[in-house]
């Protein structure tokens, strides 16, 4: 055998030599060499229990099949995961784990994306050897998101182990001894925490079940779009899951660089604005509803043609929940209006930083850097001040407001400015002092009916997906408001932008966002050398940015 | 033979449990010697070269134990007493700390010398008032003599003891089940490594004894190892407390040598199997072990020769059964103990245990399936060495063991063949609300 590196370790997987570096267990050193084990209570983010025993393999190091979550890999160590040994200790704990196992599939919530399903599959029997009646444990409301089915609990203690470690709440317990034990809380404690969803993500099985999903769907019904949560600046990267254009729920996806597998409940929840009955959902010249979508564009296109070249008094307010691209578009209206742009930021929240490390940023929007990097530094900061106060000094002859935020009130000093210029293009998710003071109102997009990219807090450049990428969908049927075709979606900014300037003439004809992406690389240093494509699925450091809280806005 | 008692010595004696006696019979002389002429190192040479091994049930060698404690290390060392006892059959260590608390305190203070401890915990089991009362007046007395505490026989050498009460499990008798029970958390075994030497109580080095471990060490001392290995085999020498109930004329915890014959203790010394009945049976070493046949039990009591026996020494708690015994009726009593107090962590064991006593359950009200037998056979292979504590273990010996040796019972329970029926009646279903 070759002699090993500085650090690793020569150990024979299934008959092939292999190295791994030292210190690995052998379920994760396995892993690194493509040998999948199968696992419960073993999770990456979590300390190592060694309950479930499903992952148990044959070594040369004892007689006795090792755990391979917990056991380390050394030089020499010869490990089987198929040999007869290991393959009748999996199926002997795959009997043990579905003998009072209520096998409700039909009706479970996880069914589809279980591993006790999966597993049973793979290693279980075809047919149960015990004859005796099932134990019974409790089903109730643990918290108020949270419900638990204790018939189907493994009794893994991953959730008890996420809230020790990671949300560091301790919320859960096991109470009760041998086939009796079951999650619980302590009375009158319920699991109300911040990071409380993550525990049904984590749970293996279907005991665990988030009120705000049950029922709603089959999970292999559900599309998956994997983007990130614009929640806060922190960017957690997440799957959204939509069925028939509707999203059902947010789940975090895996990046060490940002959320670990973990995301918060105020994101993970957050998506009901985007299909509340009250969001503007087609187009207005004020109160009166514009009978196509590309009519209101045209509009916009028609406003802005009669400013491009510095002839009029030109305000623009963006927001921080534009894409880079959008703020790219906004920039190059400004270009040729001369405008003068500013933004407002949503209050700050509280940032939290929890045991397990995970954030939750203060910054209750998602892009505040990316559109910085786009349209200045100081876009939210002096730039804002200025903006205010020409609206206010009176004689703006155009002002376009951004207000796409889903939680948050423009400031009232901001709306009465709007009101002064003497023509007012708002777009918005929900109508407000600004929108009422418009004279044409245009929907905005929210961040599930975005396509583009969003620079977190630490400056990392993520991409944001729509399942229907209205950015496309949109271009290929111009004539039709989005809403009344297949999806509820609305056309965001991308779109009405790249309209007006197509009608203005700066451009020949709309993009993509890559499209855009590629326009905005070419022409701003901290983009050099990205694309969309080029951008790994858990983002990338972006240059030339610092890495956080610098730009903060001057003021104050 | 004559052997005189050792450990046990003056447990009718009025007022043995006080410190007055206890001095008054050379009580604290060995501590002191060791405080005052024993080298730490020396010491643990001493124990080991006596070959004591562990009484509470595993037989690990007391002195080796000892030496894998880092003897650099930052972090405080402590020394767990177990004094959990809940071995079905086994009522040895209570003995000790019920007539002589000193016996067990000046044990712990030559231990705590040799392997360079300030704290020890006395994990009691809840049940055990009288032992805990009688401990909490024993530490009393010693501290206020001034051998507990600071500065003990006029040495720098400091040691605080804290009697602690379990709340009432099996498992927080597993070495490691009982510092998760100290530390405050629910009682539940640990994955080893990390070994309590090594990371136990609180993270910290920690040596895990048995009451009757430790109570052997004044007697060490104070006669030599020599002394000590020439009782009893050699492998597993000195005193050793059996406990003996079931179907003997005299049931009772005994002190003989270590490797006295089986059928010599319950004739001799418990007066013989019961009115006047045969014996059909025996559990040599606490219900965890292999049963042994009538036929099986001319072996002696020491740790190879019951091992070579196909049982075990274990906590030497030695259940007598007669002619009369139904086996189905002794082996669910022992199912039912083990469902009721397997923690429920690892998942062979939680559902392990509770399978095989509701298959057992349901051969007791003759309701059993000719294939229930390779059934139970099967679960107990499905148990063995693939869980984290050997409670798992310790429930599938008896099984195995008890179909074993007396299938033709067992069989004779097997008649049913319908499924269903035996689904609708099997009634030991662990129903938690
Ligand atoms: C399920 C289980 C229960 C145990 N109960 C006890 C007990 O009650 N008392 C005891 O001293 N040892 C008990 N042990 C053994 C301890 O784990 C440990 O080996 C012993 O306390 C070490 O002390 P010794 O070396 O002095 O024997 C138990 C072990 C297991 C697996
Ligand atoms: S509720 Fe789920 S995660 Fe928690 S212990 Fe049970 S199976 Fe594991
Ligand atoms: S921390 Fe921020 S980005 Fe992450 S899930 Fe919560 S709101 Fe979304
Ligand atoms: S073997 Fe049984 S008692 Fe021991 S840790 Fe596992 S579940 Fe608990
Ligand atoms: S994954 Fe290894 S014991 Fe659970």
């Amino acid at each position: 055998m070759s002699d090993s590196g500085a650090g690793m370790v020569s150990w024979v997987l299934n008959g092939d030599p292999v190295e791994s570096p030292a210190g690995m267990t052998i379920l994760e050193a396995a892993k690194a060499h493509g040998a999948e084990l199968p696992h419960f209570c073993y999770h990456p983010g979590l300390s190592i229990a060694g309950n479930c025993r499903i992952c148990l393999v044959e070594t040369n190091r004892s007689p006795k099949p090792a755990i391979s979550c917990s056991e380390r890999i050394s030089d020499g160590l010869e490990v089987q995961t198929h040999s007869e040994k290991a393959v009748e200790a999996r199926e002997g704990v795959m009997e043990f784990q579905l003998i009072n196992h209520p096998l409700d599939c039909p009706v479970c919530d996880k069914a589809g994306e279980c591993t006790l399903q999966d597993y049973s599959f793979d290693h279980g029997p075809d047919e149960s050897r015990f004859v005796e009646k099932k134990n019974i444990r409790h089903t109730k409301d643990l918290g108020p998101t949270i419900k638990i089915w204790g018939n189907r609990c493994i009794v893994c203690t991953r959730c008890i182990r996420f809230c020790d470690e990671i949300s560091g709440t301790g919320e859960l317990c096991v109470v009760a001894r041998g086939d009796r034990s079951v999650v619980d809380v302590f009375p009158g404690i319920p699991i109300d925490n911040p990071l409380a969803g993550n525990v049904v993500d984590i749970c293996p099985v279907g005991a665990l079940i988030s009120k705000d999903f049950m029922f709603q769907s089959r999970v292999w019904n559900n599309e998956h779009t994997e983007t990130v949560c614009g929640g806060c600046a922190r960017g957690c990267n997440v799957t959204v899951e939509t069925n028939e254009g509707f999203v059902k729920r947010l789940m975090p996806r895996e990046n060490t660089d940002v959320n670990d597998w973990w995301m918060c409940d105020f994101g993970r929840y957050g998506w009901r604005y985007a299909h509340d009955d009250r969001r503007v959902s087609v187009p207005r010249r004020g109160a009166e509803a514009v009978e196509t979508e590309l009519e209101a564009h045209r509009d916009l296109g028609e406003l802005v043609r009669g400013a491009w070249g510095g002839s009029k008094k030109v305000a623009i307010v963006v927001d921080p929940f534009l894409t880079c691209e959008e703020a790219h578009l906004v920039g190059r209206v400004a270009a040729g209006t001369g405008a003068t742009v500013g933004g407002w930021l949503p209050p700050s929240g509280d940032e939290l930083t929890f045991p397990g490390k995970f954030k939750i940023s203060g910054e209750k929007c998602p892009n505040r850097r990316g559109v910085e990097a786009v349209l200045g530094q100081e876009v939210f900061g002096s730039q804002a001040k200025a903006v205010e106060s020409m609206l206010n000094s009176g004689g703006v002859d155009l002002v376009i407001v951004f207000a796409g935020f889903p939680n948050a009130d423009c400031p009232d000093a901001l709306a009465s400015a709007v009101g002064k210029a003497t023509a007012r293009v708002a777009f918005t998710l929900f109508d407000g002092a600004w929108s009422e003071a418009a004279d044409l109102v245009l929907p905005s997009a929210s961040v599930f009916e975005k396509e583009g990219t969003y620079v977190n807090e630490d400056g990392r450049l993520q991409r944001v997906r729509s399942k229907d990428r209205p950015g496309d969908a949109q271009l290929a049927q111009p004539g039709l408001h989005s809403a009344s075709i297949s999806s509820p979606w609305v056309t965001s900014e991308l779109v009405a932008l790249q309209r007006a300037l197509v009608h203005v003439g700066d451009a020949e004809r709309s993009l993509s966002a890559a499209g855009v992406f590629r326009q905005l690389a070419d022409s701003n240093e901290h983009f050099k050398g990205q694309s969309h494509r080029g951008i790994p699925a858990t983002g990338v450091p972006l240059g030339g940015l610092a890495p956080a809280g610098v730009g903060e806005g001057s003021e104050s | 033979m004559s052997f005189e008692p050792i450990l046990t010595k003056y447990r009718h004696e009025k007022d043995s449990h006080t410190i007055d006696f206890y001095r008054g019979h050379g009580g604290y002389e060995q501590a002191k010697k060791a405080i005052h002429d024993w080298a730490p190192d020396d010491l643990i040479e001493e124990v080991k070269k006596s070959n004591l091994r562990g009484r509470g049930g595993a037989g690990f060698p007391t002195g080796v134990k000892w030496s894998f404690v880092p003897k650099q290390t930052d972090k405080p060392k402590y020394l767990a007493v177990n004094a959990d006892e809940s071995e079905p059959g086994t009522f040895k260590d209570r003995v000790i700390m019920e007539t002589d608390p000193h016996l067990l305190l000046e044990g712990i203070m030559i231990s705590c010398w040799a392997v360079g401890i300030n704290t020890a915990y006395i994990y009691i089991r809840g049940e055990m008032v009288h032992g805990y009362n009688q401990l909490v007046s024993a530490c009393k007395e010693a501290y206020a003599a001034g051998f507990l505490g600071k500065g003990i026989f006029g040495s720098d050498f400091e040691l605080d003891v804290t009697v602690h009460r379990g709340a009432g499990a099996y498992i927080c008798g597993e070495e490691t089940g009982m510092l998760t029970s100290l530390e405050g958390e629910r009682g539940q075994p640990k994955l080893k490594p990390p070994f309590p030497a090594i990371e136990g109580l609180f993270g910290c080095p920690t040596v895990v004894n048995n009451v009757e471990t430790l109570a052997n060490l004044p007697f060490i001392l104070e006669k030599g190892a020599d002394h000590f290995r020439s009782i009893g085999p050699e492998k597993s020498p000195g005193p050793k407390l059996f406990c003996v109930s079931g179907h003997v004329e005299k049931p009772g915890t005994y002190e003989l040598p270590m490797g006295v014959n089986l059928l010599t203790l319950i004739n001799e010394h418990c007066g013989g199997v019961w009115k006047g009945r045969k014996l059909k049976a025996v559990i040599p070493g606490g219900s965890s072990a292999h049963v042994l046949h009538a036929d099986e039990c001319d072996v002696n009591m020491d740790i190879e020769s019951l091992a070579a026996g196909g049982s075990m020494l274990g906590s030497a708690g030695v259940i007598v059964m007669d002619e009369t015994t139904d086996m189905v009726d002794a082996l669910l009593n022992i199912m039912k103990f083990y469902h009721h107090e397997s923690c429920g962590q690892c998942t062979p064991c939680r559902e392990g245990t509770g399978w095989l006593e509701k298959i057992v359950h349901r051969l007791h009200q003759g309701r059993g399936r000719k294939e229930d037998l390779d059934v139970v056979f099967d679960v107990c292979d499905r148990m063995i060495g693939k869980t984290i504590c050997v409670l798992a273990d310790a429930a599938a010996f008896p099984a195995m063991s008890f179909i074993d040796k007396f299938r033709d019972e067992f069989l004779a329970k097997c008649t049913n063949s319908d499924r269903s029926t035996a689904q609708a009646t099997s009634g030991a279903g662990g129903v938690n609300v």
